[in-house]
């Protein structure tokens, strides 16, 4: 897979105030890419200025090929970008707000018709249409912020927080859509978000704290180098796991103990084969790869300003 | 130009969804008029009166109707930059609101975003000032109408050209604005002070000569002085012809600004289309570089 966003020793500062600082990453055409931190981490800052809101005061990104200094237009009809806040003009009706962003692609008339047809099918909106868009629920209106984003068929779609605030049942179908355009589209998704099971799915993901990148990888290598493998034990006393000399957890049924890898509990299990007569090795979650990388837990909340 | 449409065509329907801004704007010309006549009228009546020779015997109808003239002149005049003023408002909200960034995040030129803002603006604050227009006629017509087919059109074309020199004024001031407070300051101070500096609450015969020249730098008051020529034309000529003086017209043409006179040259009705056009291209022009300056700034 070739690089669709090549983002290469980015810095940007607003006064005193450094939000990013020689940030350096690649997203692969067709991956699901996750970029998380806490609010104030900067990746509103590298989202804008890979979407062209912001100039960096030095460092390079390059989106499908083109440069910002040369091809502004080009990237920026690559691209579509779902905000944390619904900027639709929400005295209008959701007609008139697509048929507005989709003129500003040089989309009108038939070929706009269309493709509102094929939106209305994928994201369930034909019930909508001529609702007034402030009228709408959270869950229907971020719907409507998809359309727009997909208006274009961008090849690139941008999700900053996508499915805050958004009930289960709103948060799945936009999943399902979002992986639908991946499988048949070959669409990259540049993902943010504040849910750990939504990153725990990205085929890779960056972790940045104060505008630096602490950590990245895929799921998996994130899990192995940061958040270790628990053991849990069923059926055993507590003066055996006291032998293993590892901080334990007591569970309703049994014993959990956090063991650093793999490796580890195939030590305890040769050492101590008594004690393991019924029990489970679980991976470490995404929260616990990124309470290990930046000492913080992502709190829900959306992410405000710039930064 | 597609993309330039679909935006106007957004900006109007936006404005227009704002029904409460909008009979606000339409009503504000109706409620100045009734003012106007209610507390400036005699103060105009006996101000022409005290220029006429006495024992001179000028019907009454003719006295009212130049009243009436110079009060929907100075509505009208008024009415053209302030509407529009308030009505150039949707470029303020789309950046407090953050909606710009949902605009500029598409490959959109920067001078058809800001002109779609313009364009918008100019036919919102036409329709009301249109209307503003149809009523004052009709206030005319009640008083003394003595206005010709030209001088109707040429006032149609006069507030044409102030309200695209006030949508053009607007949208340089309304460009540094980021918040609904400012707008609010804004939108006092214009409707406070424009009406002073552009001669239409006072003549500019009646300030200091010192003032007078610094007013004359302004466009806005060759707009007033326009709109002052085509309504009351009609009545000067009709003095005329009931014996009223020529020499006497004339100090009532400069005792309302019909005639304007810069560093004591007489600015003529050609010359002052020439000023309000060309500050309207300039104005314009100013505002289409200053949003393209701060795109490159950005």
């Amino acid at each position: 897979m070739s690089n669709i966003i090549e983002v290469k020793n980015l810095f940007k500062s607003f006064g005193d105030v450094k939000a990013v600082c020689d940030l350096s990453f690649c997203v692969k055409e067709g991956e699901l890419f996750a970029f998380l931190g806490v609010n104030g981490a900067g990746k509103s800052t590298t989202i804008n200025i890979i979407c062209g809101q912001l100039y960096p005061d030095s460092g390079n990104v390059v989106v499908n090929g083109y440069g910002f200094d040369r091809n502004p237009d080009e990237i920026k009809s690559s691209l579509g970008v779902v905000f944390q806040n619904s900027l639709l003009d929400s005295s209008l009706s959701v007609y008139d707000n697509l048929e507005s962003r989709a003129a500003l692609y040089g989309i009108h008339g038939d070929s706009f018709r269309k493709r509102l047809h094929e939106l209305e099918t994928i994201l369930h909106f034909e019930d909508l249409i001529k609702r007034t868009v402030g009228k709408l629920s959270g869950g229907q209106r971020r719907r409507i912020d998809i359309a727009r984003a997909l208006i274009h068929s961008p090849k690139i779609l941008i999700l900053d927080e996508p499915t805050t605030g958004l009930d289960p049942q709103t948060r799945k179908l936009l999943w399902d859509v979002i992986e639908n355009l991946r499988k048949e589209e070959n669409m990259t998704v540049f993902l943010t978000t504040h849910y750990m099971e939504e990153a725990a799915g990205a085929d890779y993901v960056v972790i940045i704290d104060s505008g630096k990148i602490t950590a990245q990888g895929t799921p998996l290598e994130l899990k192995n180098s940061y958040a270790g493998d628990f053991i849990t034990l069923y059926g055993v006393s507590e003066e055996e796991i006291t032998k293993f000399g590892r901080p334990y957890e007591k569970l309703r049924d049994g014993y959990r103990i956090s063991v650093e890898n793999t490796g580890k509990v195939t030590e305890l299990i040769l050492k101590y084969p008594e004690a393991f007569r019924d029990y489970e090795i679980t991976k470490g979650k995404m929260d616990d790869v990124f309470l290990s990388v930046t000492g913080k837990k992502l709190t829900g909340e959306s992410d405000n300003g710039h930064a | 130009m597609g993309t330039l449409n679909a935006l106007v065509k957004r900006n109007i329907k936006l404005f227009f969804k704002d029904k409460g801004m909008f009979f606000t704007s339409l009503v504000t010309p109706a409620i100045l008029l009734v003012l106007y006549v209610t507390f400036l009228g005699n103060v105009y009546r006996d101000s022409f009166l005290s220029a006429f020779p006495a024992g001179l015997e000028i019907s009454e109808e003719l006295i009212d109707s130049l009243v009436g003239s110079q009060l929907i002149s100075s509505i009208l005049a008024v009415s053209c930059v302030t509407v529009a003023f308030c009505s150039n408002l949707l470029m303020v909200q789309d950046r407090a609101n953050g909606t710009v960034k949902d605009l500029t995040i598409a490959p959109v030129k920067s001078s058809a975003l800001s002109m779609s803002y313009y364009f918008s603006t100019l036919f919102s604050t036409l329709v009301i000032c249109i209307v503003a227009a149809v009523v004052c006629f009709a206030y005319i017509a009640f008083v003394g109408w003595y206005m010709s087919g030209a001088d109707v059109l040429y006032l149609l074309l006069d507030v044409i050209l102030l309200v695209m020199f006030g949508t053009a004024l607007s949208s340089i001031v309304n460009f540094f604005l980021n918040s609904q407070g400012q707008m609010s300051a804004v939108g006092t101070i214009v409707s406070a002070g424009y009406g002073f500096i552009c001669g239409a609450y006072m003549p500019i015969s009646q300030f200091s000569p010192g003032l007078r020249n610094v007013i004359l730098f302004l466009p806005g008051t060759y707009g007033t002085s326009l709109i002052r020529n085509h309504s009351m034309r009609g009545v000067f000529e009709e003095m005329t012809s009931q014996g009223l003086p020529s020499e006497v017209t004339e100090i009532l043409r400069d005792l309302v600004d019909c005639n304007l006179y810069f560093f004591d040259n007489i600015v003529g009705v050609g010359t002052m289309y020439l000023i309000l056009g060309g500050s309207v291209i300039l104005f314009v022009a100013i505002y289409i570089f200053m949003n393209v300056l701060k795109i490159r700034k950005n």
